[in-house]
């Protein structure tokens, strides 16, 4: 089996038949902002995560494939529309990543950095493991009606899946940076983030603040799972691609910036989108394997030159 | 033995050091006091490499260090220890010196026979096998000095090594001190302890937001004008018995 | 650092390996002993780095699949013996690993660990993508050709092989024990900014510990390749194969000698277990074990940090009667 296959999302981006460059500008500019905005989804929650509790989810991307399954089972076996699933979606994911927190991560919010990478790591394992054991390693497809409207304009072409994918990831990222910036509960996650030992010394109960943000983090990357489940394969190690291309987008964003991460994510998907077009779809992932670890190695500390993958929780 | 010259350092919008310049000679024990925040620690991370200044130099036994990096500015002679100590945590007492002491001795054996007379030196004989992280905070202080020491500094950079500790603990510190400096050691000693200070030091330097804001003996500056106004107009009791 | 249990335990477990042979002859045993040895050298390899430097890497397959690569290249491309191949292999990972040093002064934990993985994707895609060198995703078959020079031997010849391997390997943990150089790395290890106060070369011995690291997981990378028979690039750079080489001396001990060679043991023989029970099944079979060591390595790394390794010595410490090393050890 063809590994780039495995590892890579399918064809979001189709190549535009031989046209006016124009058109294929466009087309290529479309598609960017389309998984551009579910790549914010993703990265969002990864990093409010990072930002408010310092730790680094490796098992990020699991939530997004179970959330990949929970559309696949309930439009499969009960023939549920994927969207509609979403609305359930929120809370259930929500209610996961309560549970997991408590599980696993509450243990390990103080210890070093080595012990959280491996707890996370072994988190992944466990649920992609899971997933392989519950339900095979076969590739699974969503394909719901809105994937075959077609949908045209200015010589650009994409589904309405992508399009719903799109603004509902967006609706998602502006209403959580809304919460954060205007709600009580999101100042005090934010004061949280900012400075651990003062929250406490001002009486918030940072255990609460965590819980809540951790179960937000994967409540988002859950319903970014039911909406991209039809535009890529369902199988139990399609959390890898998204995390890591999470990272990439957290780190260019510099880490616990949510506009940070918008933009981020936007550069990502045009490498992407650009780079599959130009280069071919088999180096895909390449491209962003590589701007990550030029990013690493150049500016670590993202383009808005905040906190960085250096100094990580200075 | 060390001049700084003009040093300055910002981070982003902040300048954490200002135009300071100050002169340590050989057999010097000199105090840098100052409220929270003045810079005292940023100084000493420029001196002893971990930053670069933005402007100004740093010279050690004449040569221009300015920027080193750390580990070659200690194997000059000159080393420092951290306000939060970081003891080598999983490592024993011993072993914590005994990386210290390698700096200088290349065969493990001799290295471990010098950590032992360092330890020895700096009371710390008892607590030898124990793990650093077991270690309570007034000891923990007494390892930093100790590691610091048996690198054979010529210079030893003292960061807040007083605060935090009991008072027994404390006049053991300070006899500890003393009697590195008649051994012929030269220190700067950074303090918030004022009765430490005035006991020890020769001279002291004063900074406030960064600049040096007045230099003398502990006489001097105990009437000093400016670092009474400095210390008031932050809150800070310069009368701490 | 070093545990209670010091050669002892290795003359044990190297000197059964070395018997066994003697004793048993059946192929599926000494396939399990070979490794046994191998999984124990390689994450003794991994240790090097992750245990002894504290920089811990998730993307060990890197130089693995470099290793592995460049001895089944050799072979089958250039129809060279595989020994120049393994020699490649060591040049070719020393390079990667100061490219992964040089990261690892940039970056801290989490992030270098990120950095690690994205470094064997990036492999894993390149090799698996350039068919006309690499055979592309299909994998290089390895020829078996009978003899010492090409590497082609029988299954006893390969225990002795790779217990070779995996004693060196042990001795050189230890000499990073009691070494000058493994001081300053323990030093670096528990807090770098300290060791660079005391005039250790923080940065410079990192590289050394990750370039070291690499070149020693490369060595067994292409002897691997050679004695598998096959090297298919979806498995040598995999991250789960890197997690493999952490996960045995997480589960043995990390940072101590014995430990990766512990926890192969343990890991392997049960791995070999369930496949022999489940073998059949072959998805859910998969799914399982890996399911266990997801719930191990989480439950190890937070209670068990010092692995099987320091948990013996602890209880050998509290047996009756036995007399104390000198001073009180410190809470682990």
């Amino acid at each position: 089996m063809d590994p780039a296959a495995r590892l890579g999302p399918a064809e979001v981006a189709a190549p535009s038949p031989p046209g006016p460059f124009i058109d294929t500008l466009a087309q290529l500019a479309v598609s960017t902002l389309l998984l551009g905005g579910i790549y914010a989804l993703v990265a969002v929650g990864l990093t409010l995560i990072f930002g408010v509790m310092r730790v680094v989810n490796f098992a990020h991307g699991e939530y997004l494939m179970l959330g990949m399954y929970l559309a696949y089972w309930a439009f499969t076996a009960l023939a549920v529309d994927p969207y509609l699933v979403l609305v359930v979606s929120l809370p259930v994911f929500f209610g996961i990543g309560l549970l997991s927190y408590v599980l696993v991560m509450k243990g390990v919010i103080n210890a070093s950095h080595n012990v959280q990478i491996f707890t996370t790591f072994g988190l992944s394992i466990l649920l992609q493991n899971v997933a392989l054991v519950a339900w095979s390693g076969d590739f699974r497809y969503v394909r719901p009606w809105e994937l075959y409207v077609v949908m045209q304009g200015a010589g650009t072409t994409f589904n309405l899946s992508q399009v719903v994918a799109f603004l509902v990831s967006v609706a998602l990222t502006v209403a959580l940076f809304a919460f954060m910036k205007w709600t009580h509960t999101g100042r005090v996650m934010r004061a949280t983030a900012q400075d651990r030992d003062a929250a406490t010394l001002m009486g918030i109960d940072t255990d609460r603040v965590y819980r809540l943000t951790f179960a937000i983090g994967i409540a988002a990357v859950g319903a970014a799972g039911v909406l991209v489940a039809p535009l890529y394969a369902v199988y139990p190690t399609a959390g890898l691609q998204f995390v890591l291309l999470a990272y990439v987008v957290v780190v260019l964003g510099g880490l616990g910036d949510m506009v940070g991460a918008m933009v981020g994510s936007l550069i990502v998907a045009g490498v992407e989108v650009a780079g599959s077009y130009f280069l071919g779809a088999a180096w895909k992932e390449i491209f962003y394997f590589i701007l990550f670890i030029l990013v690493l190695i150049f500016r670590p500390a993202g383009l808005f030159g905040q906190r960085g993958a250096e100094t990580l929780g200075a | 033995m060390l001049t700084l010259e003009r040093v300055t350092k910002r981070f982003g919008g902040i300048t954490a050091v200002h135009d300071v310049s100050l002169e340590v000679r050989q057999g010097d024990l000199l105090g840098i006091i100052g409220p929270n925040g003045a810079g005292k620690t940023t100084l000493f991370n420029v001196i002893s490499g971990y930053y670069r200044p933005e402007e100004g130099r740093v010279r050690f036994d004449g040569h221009d260090v300015t920027g080193e990096a750390p580990h070659l500015i200690c194997r000059r002679g000159l080393t420092r220890t951290f306000q939060i100590v970081k003891p080598f945590g999983n490592l024993s007492v011993l072993d914590n010196v005994t990386v210290g002491a390698l700096t200088r001795i290349a065969a493990v054996r001799e290295a471990r026979a010098e950590a032992e007379q360092v330890i020895e030196r700096c009371g710390l004989a008892a607590h030898a096998a124990t793990h650093a992280k077991a270690l309570p905070i007034g000891l923990r202080k007494r390892l930093e000095v100790a590691r610091a020491l048996a690198t054979h500094p010529r210079l030893l950079l003292l960061d807040e090594v007083m605060s935090g500790i009991t008072p027994t603990e404390l006049a053991g510190m300070i006899d500890l001190v003393r009697r590195l400096h008649a051994d012929g050691l030269t220190l700067i000693v950074i303090e918030h302890i004022m009765a430490a200070m005035m006991r020890l030091a020769q001279r002291i330097v004063v900074l406030h937001h960064g600049e040096r804001i007045a230099e003398g003996t502990p006489a001097e500056i105990a009437s000093d004008r400016r670092v009474i106004d400095a210390y008031l107009g932050d809150e800070f009791s310069l009368a701490e018995a | 650092m070093a545990g209670l249990i010091p050669h002892r335990g290795a003359l044990v477990l190297f000197g059964a390996a070395a018997l066994f042979p003697l004793v048993v002859r059946d192929a599926f045993f000494l396939d399990s002993v070979v490794l046994i040895l191998l999984w124990g050298a390689l994450s003794a390899a991994w240790n090097v780095a992750g245990g002894y430097a504290g920089q811990v890497s998730i993307g060990h397959a890197s130089f693995f699949g470099i290793g592995a690569y460049s001895s089944a290249l050799m072979v089958t491309r250039f129809e060279r013996n595989p020994w120049l191949g393994l020699l490649l292999g060591i040049a070719l990972s020393l390079i990667a690993g100061l490219v992964i040093g040089f990261l690892s002064n940039r970056l801290k934990g989490p992030y270098f660990a990120l950095s690690t993985i994205a470094f064997s994707q990036v492999l894993l895609i390149a090799v698996s993508r350039w068919r006309g060198f690499t055979a592309g995703a299909e994998g290089i078959p390895v020829p078996f050709r009978p003899g010492f020079a090409t590497l082609g031997l029988s299954h006893v010849a390969w225990v002795y092989v790779a217990l070779v391997v995996a004693i060196l390997y042990y001795l050189i943990q230890v000499y990073l024990e009691r070494s000058r150089l493994g001081l300053q790395l323990a030093g670096v290890r528990e807090d770098e900014d300290a060791a660079e106060a005391v005039g250790v070369a923080s940065r410079r011995l990192k590289v050394l510990a990750v370039a070291s690291s690499a070149g020693l997981t490369s060595v067994c990378g292409s002897l691997w390749a050679q004695y598998i028979g096959f090297v298919d690039p979806a498995y040598v750079f995999s991250v789960d194969l890197s997690v493999r080489f952490a996960l045995n001396a997480i589960i043995g001990g990390v940072g101590t000698a014995l430990g990766p060679y512990v926890g192969s043991l343990l890991i392997t023989t049960v791995e070999t277990y369930l496949r022999a029970q489940f073998s059949g099944i072959r998805t859910g079979f998969t799914g399982i074990y890996l399911i266990l060591y997801g719930a191990v390595l989480i439950v190890v790394v937070r209670f068990f940090p010092e692995g099987l390794v320091g948990l013996a010595s602890r209880w050998w410490l509290r047996r009756p009667g036995r007399a104390r090393a000198a001073g009180a050890p410190g809470p682990a």
